[in-house]
């Protein structure tokens, strides 16, 4: 079995040098070679578990956490504002 | 006997005297930090003068004859991937590790309403994906009954530090064993209580459809304690949540039907801990309970199931690490796409990185219903066995784990083998149902052995009793002395 680790690694947001994914390749083929044994199984039915239904809050405004505490964890934030490199040429 | 050898009831009982003081104890408590962490290394931040602030608290609202909560004065620790407001939340990754959050877990704010001293935060394995504690980026935890050995994971701070008798109750989360073979390990109780009996709010997402908040202690009335006081439905955070009944538990197991099935015990599980736990059956049948044989056939088919939904939900709760709003931040002097990169490659280690990747591929076109669809499907089977089983049984007893704790570095370069730790474990994540591990014995090398019990949703109260009643007829759990 072979993966493209790199372009795994593309759609999850992680970079790899050729060395790693040689390596890491050897590491999933064993893993997935472990997950995949799994049996057909007739496939009806919803997938959700209806005994465990989700009670969502009701949608009204409640005063929320304070801006200044909310971006304390900010990386680079420059007069309130959260800054990213540049995204439009 | 010291202070640090009490239970948590034991030292409400002491403290409600007024033998001692909240501040005493505090005090107490952080000189048996300072003494066994050199060994132990379970916690990652101590949390002494917020500690002794809430105890001279606890102190003055006793002297004033206030009303105090349900754990007042008594320590606790809590696994850092539960979020304290202005007191670091690591998930012992580098990628958190200046995190500091704004706002408390729903469990945190309920200990502080019962009046706990929150004795700080303890190691775990990174974003709690692991089974040995040594995944963390900061420090690698020790097992208190031999510290060249693992604690188990991935909570094994949580684990150690009750067992290390630094503090006698702790918090983890157990997303596929997490508090359950760290306890087992560790020779203490741990319940990984019914999927939406606590809330997870504040919890850092891991898998979010397994993932639960539960208590340790080295004894089983101190567990459920913590479990009273953490649980319930928080309708505001958490949708998932409930309220549901629960009554500490009772001293009688007659007529209580006791589940085997021999899919527990099957290859991988040591002959020595097998013995062990069909021992602890024969005493349940001793003490007046029905020992009755039911069957899980896709118990086998379990631990991949979990690894593919699991790996999934956290390639997709861990994409929100992108160094922009909080966390590790890498390289700025490149495109939007390079910060992502640099960030995420820099800022996880290298099991997230398996897991975020395993994650990713299963997700990915073409691979979706061959893998994490079926897993799904197995999830749905496995929940309907467990409920037809408990059609016949009140309760499951099986091993927690395959092994006793192994050495530090004996599994780390070989993740199969740390993944198969869980084997025993996943199956209750997979239904959603409670699970508690209670020490039943030591192998031939003097290490603890769990035995696990699994019940059906919301029975907690029922789980604990079981519990109760075989450390009762056990004489109580030992403790190590470090």
């Amino acid at each position: 079995m072979k993966f493209d680790v790199q372009h795994i690694a593309k759609l999850a947001m992680l970079k790899f040098t050729d060395e790693e994914a040689a390596e890491f390749e050897k590491e999933f083929e064993s893993i997935v070679g472990m997950v995949e044994n799994l049996p057909e199984i007739d496939s009806k039915g919803a997938l959700l578990d209806p005994s465990n239904q989700m009670e969502l809050r009701e949608d009204v405004v409640v005063p929320s956490m304070p801006r200044n505490e909310l971006l304390s964890n900010v990386p680079h934030l420059v007069a309130g504002c959260v800054v990213v490199p540049k995204t439009v040429e | 006997m010291e202070l640090y050898r009490k239970s948590a009831s034991e030292l409400s009982a002491l403290l409600n005297k007024k033998e001692i003081s909240a501040l005493e104890l505090a005090d107490a408590t952080l000189a048996r930090i300072e003494a066994v962490e050199p060994a132990v290394d379970a916690f990652l931040s101590v949390n002494a003068d917020a500690m002794r602030e809430k105890a001279r608290a606890v102190d003055e609202k006793r002297a004033r004859g206030e009303a105090l909560g349900a754990l007042a004065g008594i320590p606790v620790a809590v696994k850092d991937n539960i979020c304290t407001r202005g007191v670091a939340t690591t998930c012992a990754s580098k990628m958190l590790e200046n995190f500091v959050p704004p706002y408390n877990a729903t469990v945190v704010d309920k200990l502080e309403a019962a009046d706990a001293l929150i004795a700080g935060k303890v190691n775990m394995d990174e974003f709690a994906m692991g089974g040995s504690c040594e995944n963390s980026a900061f420090k690698a935890t020790k097992n208190p009954w031999d510290t060249s050995r693992v604690p188990g994971g991935s909570s094994g701070g949580s684990a150690a530090a009750v067992a290390a008798c630094e503090v006698p109750l702790s918090l983890g989360s157990d997303t596929g064993g997490s508090i359950r073979c760290p306890a087992g390990l560790c020779g203490i109780v741990g319940l990984k209580p019914t999927y939406g009996s606590v809330s997870r709010f504040g919890l850092v997402a891991f898998a979010s459809s397994l993932d639960q908040i539960g208590p340790f202690g080295r004894t089983v009335d101190d567990t459920a304690l913590l479990f009273d006081v953490i649980r319930g439905k928080d309708s505001a955070h958490d949708a998932t949540s409930k309220d549901c009944p629960f009554t500490m538990p009772g001293s009688d197991v007659r007529g209580m039907r006791i589940g085997v099935a021999k899919e527990y015990f099957g290859e991988g599980v040591s002959e020595e801990i097998k013995t062990a736990v069909l021992r602890a059956v024969d005493e349940f049948k001793a003490m007046g309970a029905e020992v009755v044989e039911v069957s899980l056939p896709s118990t086998g088919y379990a631990l991949s199931a979990y690894y593919i939904i699991s790996s999934a939900e956290a390639s997709s709760n861990l994409a929100r690490y992108d160094g922009v709003k909080y966390g590790y931040s890498g390289r700025r002097d490149g495109s939007l796409t390079d910060l992502y990169l640099s960030t995420r490659s820099e800022g996880f280690g290298r099991e997230v990185k398996r897991r975020i990747m395993l994650g990713t591929y299963v997700l990915s076109s073409g691979y979706y219903d061959a893998y994490y669809k079926r897993a799904k499907m197995l999830q749905k089977q496995i929940a309907a066995e467990f409920a037809a089983a408990f059609e016949h049984c009140d309760l499951i007893a099986t091993p927690t784990t395959p092994t006793t704790a192994f050495r530090l570095g004996e599994k780390l370069s070989d993740p199969l083998a740390m993944y198969a730790s869980d084997i025993c474990t996943v199956t209750a994540n997979i239904a959603g149902l409670p699970g508690v591990s209670v020490p039943c014995g030591v192998d031939s090398e003097g290490l603890p052995i769990g035995l696990q019990l699994l019940g059906p949703h919301f029975s907690e109260s029922k789980l604990l009793t079981a519990a109760k009643c075989f450390e009762t007829a056990k004489g109580g759990f030992a403790v190590k002395e470090l």
